[in-house]
């Protein structure tokens, strides 16, 4: 017969190991709980926000990645070639890469990929950039072969594209299944409320230091900062300057900020009064403190801007001694009356209702009275804003626009007279042609040239105030460490993160 | 007709609570009245200089984020509230009483007809239908005081149509019809006066519940356009800075609890004074 105090111990005993071992499974199994806005669209050729790319970045894997100093990685390509001044390009890939479904990686992958992106019929957004492609072949298995029609020194980068995730040959089902190579894979997704993804432990070159992430969808930043505080989330990408600000010195938490190349645009449209009178641009330009801006808006954290989105983070070829006028109200007001606006010029100004904007446009509205501008405020959600291309017709708006790699992006997508997001409308035949110049030259003394005019005339005239690049913040629970969080934070590594 | 006014008042102001809730009306009413004139920096200036200040003497209820002065937004701002909410009311009711009246004197199909309509409007919470009706008008006052009048209209002419047909079988009615008196005599004469004292108190009551309205589509964005001193703007602005400006959000949300509570406990106390039985 068992003595009582035997078993009792026994039992101790085992309760003691049963505790071991739940708690031991529970510290294997870490899970990184993110809070991110709602993904909206998951097809990988649609997809833009932040929170959109950062699904996909981290459950497919590119071609080549761009790192935080700007240069091209080997991503599914470890190596490559550039032959015949520039035109070919010959990728070779890893050969330990298999997809979430089993299917090991091949050429014919990556071909079909970048063909779908750059089908001139389809329609996509990335059609544009990959126009200036003739041929994607796979010469093996391993051997990914691009022509170029011209020359174009930044095409990793452009392989690079926040669209251009690797998918198989034969997926179909763009944003419902997810058959990536990335070192997560979906188990579960909930539209609007969450996504659960679970490492793949054994990903050739982005080992996960977690075990699962889960991704749950805020619609308020607010809302995911107020979890991050009580403990419900382990990470919060993106939030506002104040939201940020509010976090300092809050216990178990760690703050990431980020100089990036990312901007508010203030534009005013050239095609059509009142922007089409230079005088009218000019007395914009004249009338605001730029460094004011910087210091209200950003609270002092952002990097004066020189109404030219080629900013600090391209010091080859920033110049911020090419500055657009010093503030002068008084010649403000005369230019505007010389324009025929001696009772003052009534514009709306259309704001989306995110990040710093309505802020900018508050400041704004209070610097441009003096020199005879009423603006009244249009504060709409992002959605609207962008929702039905309304941002493209409107005279007077605000628009963010997202770090990327090279600057050349930003000349070719909204300054070139045919770029399909020039929200201003400018044209501009001598912009056009220092941009082409820029973006097809292989040589450096040229293009730095072609940027530094381009920087001079736009600072001086164009119909922009771009007047700070804005930091992008995130904040980690400090039971993790290896955040490192990207310019364009939707490509910020999940992999990475892993338990202290 | 004054006497009974003035005896009305009385009765309201005997309870303290009602007194009190009167009075901030007044205090309110007086804000909006002379407040814009007399506070001490223009709304929407911003003084850059003295950004997130805490209250002090020269800026009794602090600064905001880009420097405004709190207290002059608030006092400015109870001029824009109770502008639109004051008069959204107005037409609510007016309209309200109009159709209600009509209709449920005239009883038959009209009445099917109408307060079937009011019923489709009813069962849609108020919210909801003024989210709806701003993403189509599209942000300004003038939406925000069409929204008022669609929300609660149907309510107050579903309160009319209760007192009309309790009152319509009567036999002072059934005389003036046989009289021969006309429809609109009938119904401003010998109708109407019986509905005014649940009327008074529907409509201070549909008044609350407007200021609340406002403030909310104010918060959520689609009411009134910065940077205008809307309340509800004011709180939802001050939102992001409560860490760095909490009076740039207690004060404003202050206010629209204040002013609606003391409105509520106004028509609290003008509804027993109206109550039938008492003089």
């Amino acid at each position: 017969m068992d003595h009582p105090a035997r078993s009792l111990r026994s039992l101790a005993a085992l309760a003691v190991a049963l505790l071991v071992a739940l708690t031991a499974g529970l510290a294997g199994a870490q899970t990184l709980r993110v809070g991110i806005e709602t993904p909206a669209q998951l097809d990988p050729a649609f997809a833009s926000a932040d929170a959109e790319i950062l699904v996909l970045a981290n459950v497919y894997d590119y071609l080549v990645d761009i790192d935080a100093a700007n240069e091209v990685q080997p991503g599914l390509a470890e190596s490559w070639e550039i032959a015949d001044e520039g035109r070919t390009w010959t990728f070779q890939l890893r050969d330990d890469v298999r997809f979430h479904s089993g299917a090991p990686l091949e050429a014919e992958d990556v071909v079909a990929t970048y063909d779908r992106l750059r089908d001139p019929d389809a329609g996509l957004p990335t059609g544009d950039l990959y126009a200036n492609v003739v041929d994607v072949r796979a010469e093996d298995a391993r051997t990914v072969v691009f022509e170029l029609a011209e020359p174009n020194p930044f095409f990793a980068y452009d392989l690079s594209d926040n669209h251009a995730v690797i998918h198989r040959a034969d997926a179909d089902e763009f944003g419902s299944t997810f058959d990536g190579t990335g070192p997560f894979r979906v188990v579960a997704y909930a539209p609007e409320d969450r996504m659960t993804l679970e490492a793949v432990p054994d990903h050739p070159f982005r080992a996960p230091g977690v075990d699962a992430v889960e991704l749950i969808f805020f619609a308020e930043q607010s809302a995911a900062v107020s979890a991050l505080r009580g403990g419900q989330l382990d990470l919060v990408l993106r939030m506002p300057t104040p939201l940020y600000q509010s976090l300092e010195g809050a216990p178990g938490i760690e703050r990431h900020q980020v100089a990036t190349n990312a901007f508010d645009l203030v534009r005013l449209r050239s095609d059509r009064a009142p922007g089409n009178d230079p005088r009218v641009v000019q007395a914009m330009k004249l009338a605001v403190d730029r460094e004011l801006i910087v210091e209200v808006v950003t609270e002092g954290l952002g990097a004066p801007g020189f109404d030219t989105p080629l900013g600090p983070l391209y010091d080859a070829w920033h110049r911020p001694d090419l500055a657009p006028p010093a503030q002068d109200v008084e010649r403000a007001r005369e230019l505007l009356a010389e324009a025929g606006y001696e009772d003052g010029l009534e514009l709306e100004l259309h704001v989306p209702d995110s990040g710093d904007r309505p802020d900018l446009a508050a400041v704004l509205a209070e610097m441009l009275a003096p020199a005879g501008f009423d603006v009244s405020i249009r504060l709409q959600p992002e959605s609207v804003y962008y929702g039905s291309d309304g941002w493209l017709e409107v005279d007077f708006g605000i628009t963010g626009w997202g770090s990327r790699p090279v600057p050349q992006f930003y000349f070719e997508t909204m300054i070139a007279c045919d770029a399909v997001w020039n929200e201003a409308h400018y044209c501009d035949p001598e912009v056009d042609a220092l941009i082409r110049t820029a973006g097809s030259t292989l040589d450096e003394a040229e293009r730095t040239e072609a940027y530094a005019e381009l920087q001079r005339i736009l600072a001086a005239e164009g119909p922009y105030l771009i007047p700070y690049f804005f930091p992008q913040y995130a904040a980690i629970s400090d039971a993790f460490g290896g955040l490192e969080v990207k310019a364009f934070p939707g490509r910020t590594d999940l992999a990475s993160v892993h338990p202290r | 007709m004054i006497r009974g006014a003035v005896g009305t008042l009385r009765t309201t102001f005997a309870r303290p609570a009602s007194a009190v809730g009167a009075t901030v009306v007044a205090i309110f009413l007086i804000a909006a009245a002379v407040g814009p004139l007399v506070v001490p920096y223009a709304p929407t200036q911003q003084i850059l200089t003295a950004r997130a200040q805490a209250p002090s003497v020269e800026h009794w209820f602090g600064t905001d984020h880009l420097g405004r002065d709190v207290f002059s937004r608030v006092v400015a701002g109870s001029r824009d509230i109770l502008a639109l909410a004051g008069a959204g009311t107005l037409f609510a009711v007016v309209v309200g009483t109009v159709v209600g009246l009509f209709a449920a004197t005239v009883g038959g199909w009209w009445d099917e007809i109408v307060f079937r309509l009011a019923d489709a409007f009813l069962a849609m919470p108020a919210l909801l239908l003024a989210l709806l009706l701003l993403g189509t008008l599209g942000p300004s006052r003038n939406s925000v005081l069409a929204v008022i009048v669609v929300a609660y209209a149907p309510i107050v002419a579903r309160v009319v149509r209760s007192v009309v047909l309790s009152v319509k079988q009567r036999d002072w009615v059934a005389a003036a019809r046989l009289q021969g008196e006309g429809l609109p005599w009938i119904v401003s004469r010998e109708i109407f006066p019986s509905v005014l004292p649940a009327l008074a108190v529907e409509a201070a009551l549909r008044f609350s519940y407007a200021i609340f309205l406002v403030a909310s589509l104010g918060f959520l964005g689609v009411g009134v356009q910065p940077p205008a001193p809307d309340w509800g703007l004011m709180v939802a602005e001050a939102r992001d800075h409560v860490h760095r400006t909490p009076w740039a959000l207690a004060f404003p949300a202050a206010a629209i609890s204040l002013l609606i509570v003391g409105v509520n406990l106004a028509a609290d106390g003008l509804g027993r004074a109206l109550r039938p039985g008492r003089t």
